[in-house]
């Protein structure tokens, strides 16, 4: 409960399918078992087709995303393109671990679709920028133990992207169902070539 | 003379643990401690269907980062009259620490069995339920560190399961699941038996949406249930695994089903 | 990890053309009232104001250099930032704060109206640097009494009128709850036309149940 990453809540969930994937997470800030805000996202858009999901202390989740806003934009003005979902993944990486011994408490999650072969591309990240490449999915918050069952009983490979949108909703929903900490609605994420949706979840409001 | 020479404190065997007394040691006050509790790990689930409720459990048993067993059963009929439990009508899964989940199966099952003695009838699972948890408050201040599960089939001949915590706070449910993979598989319970987050498409707007009705699952499907949620379980957490023990109870007895699991 | 809540109160609401920023008068050394009419509040400029509470010394010094800060920049440019871009910088300063060696310690609701488009701005900031953009809001006990109060008969399009009528409400609870007397509130309303001191019936008395 003391923990940096137990302080605000929040959970994010990110998953493959077929020539598409999905990125999701709730919508709470808490202070301990207070809940001071139900509209506080913890997904970023970084490019069309780049996405940070951020969980744990929610000024980390604010410093790391407008850090990243900052670090994206001047790769594009210097590169003049958009930044690629691996390249993006190893920058907060590095990111991360320049501060390895005070380190920002979050857990992040990237998604996107790589801008040349259109490949699905999935990453998680320890605190201090240890990459975990998944080929299915990637959890992370306070609810990851109930989104790791969720998603390891829900998930098969080749998900179409209305039944990888049904398969990750229904995955973070019941999972922040099992939170106190997370829930309170969520945002959805469906990145495909040449097209994101984003849904609205409404979810338990409890 | 002293019987046993490795004790000269107790005149006693020796003790289990590595911090004893010692002799002729210097002078002051020091701290000697004994932890009598530790987690074995392992998970259970339950799951009550219409006429018909199904018990499971891993067989891993861990302490720490060790496997100690690859079969050790956490799920037992009791309440039978010989030792095979051949006619037993009742079902316990014990989860968390291993000697104490067997020395209160062992205790439940005797008091079962004094049941039928005083009464001339076995014991039915309400009344069982409800003695288990005044066992479990009784040792309050010493806890049995064990998270148990009842599973039966009550007075109209429907599916009970009775979920505790270690101390005997105690509620019947359609599904639980305990130990140590519990976060994990109580959500999809949740999804999948009680049909949580689901909605009956263009039923509505937001909250106004209609929830997909409730229905009794067949045996088969649970059954099938149980073994998705463990596999889910063993991929993600090392303490559950090995094989999976599953107790199916129905008005024509309990029939014990042995599955393998993931032993990496 | 983080920090018990504070007696010291501060309410936030907007509405649909304002923002409404109270504070308690109370100055709290421990168990003494120190002074009975302060303000803990700053305006940053013509449409943003700042509420703030926390450890002693830290809480006027950061007020006063964001204050310092909001103007200078109004003088340069010759134009006001807007709430939100001013709710950034001063995140950004209590951010960089927190891993200093000395980081203040201050709890801060940032109230205003935006100059272009006069929609009603409220944020919230605790000493963390957590920024959350809210309807309503509140810090220390207070948010124990208060957000569910709000969360029952708050409104987005409620008049000026109606703001103060839910304020009351809250201060009316907070008068029956909480153990000690936090000598009323300092109200402000936020407009499109500017900061306006709200008069706010300190002296009703309300018994517990």
């Amino acid at each position: 409960m003391s923990s940096p990453f137990s302080i605000n809540g929040g959970a994010c969930v990110a998953m493959v399918g077929k020539d598409c994937v999905a990125i999701a997470c709730d919508l709470r800030l808490g202070l301990q078992a207070l809940t001071v805000s139900n509209n506080f996202p913890k997904i970023f858009q970084y490019g069309d087709n780049v996405f940070l999901g951020l969980t744990g202390l929610a000024t980390d989740v604010n410093t790391v995303s407008d850090l990243f806003r900052w670090k994206v934009n001047m790769y594009r003005l210097r590169e003049e393109r958009q930044i690629a979902p691996r390249t993006f993944a190893n920058l907060v990486s590095s990111s991360l671990y320049e501060k390895r011994f005070g380190p920002y408490f979050v857990s992040p999650v990237v998604a996107g679709l790589d801008p040349k072969t259109g490949r699905p591309f999935i990453c998680g990240f320890d605190s201090i920028g240890c990459i975990d490449f998944a080929k299915d999915f990637i959890v992370s918050g306070t609810a990851s133990e109930q989104l790791f069952g969720m998603c390891e009983s829900l998930w098969e490979p080749d998900l179409d992207a209305d039944a990888l949108f049904e398969t990750i909703s229904q995955s973070l929903l019941n999972a922040v169902d099992r939170d106190a900490l997370s829930g309170w609605g969520a945002h959805v994420y469906i990145i495909e070539k040449d097209k994101v949706t984003k849904r609205l979840l409404k979810g338990r409001q409890d | 003379m002293s019987m046993f020479s490795q004790n000269p404190l107790m005149n006693g065997p020796n003790y289990s643990f590595s911090e004893t007394p010692r002799v002729g040691a210097p002078e002051g006050a020091r701290e000697h401690r004994f932890d009598p509790y530790t987690d074995n790990g392992g998970s259970t689930l339950a799951i009550a269907g219409a006429d018909f409720t199904i018990m499971a459990g891993d067989t891993r048993l861990t302490s720490g980062y060790s496997i100690n067993s690859r079969f050790h059963r956490k799920v037992f009929k009791i309440g039978g009259t010989t030792t095979d439990q051949h006619d037993a009508h009742l079902v316990l899964s014990v989860v968390g620490f291993a000697a104490d989940g067997e020395a209160l199966m062992e205790r439940v099952d005797a008091m079962c069995k004094m049941y039928r003695y005083r009464h001339g009838r076995p014991i039915s699972v309400k009344a069982c339920a409800q003695r288990l948890s005044t066992i479990l408050y009784n040792k309050r201040f010493f806890p049995y560190y064990a998270y148990a599960i009842l599973g039966g089939l009550d007075e109209e001949g429907k599916g009970a399961v009775y979920s505790y915590d270690p101390v005997g706070s105690y509620e019947r449910e359609q599904c639980r699941a305990g130990g140590a993979a519990a976060s994990l598989i109580m959500p999809f319970l949740d999804n999948q038996v009680n049909f949580k987050n689901q909605f009956i498409p263009g039923s509505g707007e937001g909250h106004a949406l209609q929830e997909r009705e409730r229905r009794p699952l067949t045996r088969q499907e649970v059954e099938v249930l149980v073994k998705d949620a463990f596999d889910g379980a063993v991929e993600r957490h090392i303490e559950v695994g090995d094989g999976l023990q599953m107790m199916v109870i129905t008005n024509k007895g309990i029939e014990e089903i042995i599955l393998p699991l993931k032993r990496d | 990890m983080y920090d018990a809540p504070t007696m010291e109160v501060l309410l936030g609401i907007t509405g649909k053309d304002f923002t409404l920023i109270a504070a308690s008068k109370a100055a709290m050394r421990g168990a003494t009232v120190l002074k009975a009419s302060d303000d803990k509040t700053r305006a940053l400029n013509k449409h943003t104001l700042m509420a703030f509470s926390g450890e002693a010394g830290d809480t006027v010094q950061f007020a006063e250099y964001i204050q310092a800060n909001a103007q200078l920049y109004s003088m340069r440019n010759e134009a006001d930032l807007s709430p939100s871009a001013l709710a950034n910088f001063v995140r950004g300063e209590l951010a960089s704060s927190l891993r200093s060696r000395k980081p203040y310690h201050v709890n801060l609701l940032l109230g205003g109206v935006d100059p272009i488009t006069h929609k009603s701005r409220l944020y919230w900031l605790d000493y963390l640097a957590a920024l959350a953009p809210v309807p309503y809001a509140a810090h220390g006990y207070a948010q124990y009494y208060c957000l569910s109060i709000l969360d029952k008969h708050h409104h987005p399009d409620i008049s000026l009128g109606q703001g103060i009528k839910l304020l009351n409400l809250c201060t009316d609870e907070l008068k029956r709850r909480l153990p000690i007397d936090f000598k009323g509130m300092v109200v402000k309303a936020v407009t499109k036309d500017g900061i306006i001191d709200i008069e706010f019936d300190d002296d009703k008395v309300v018994h517990a149940a």
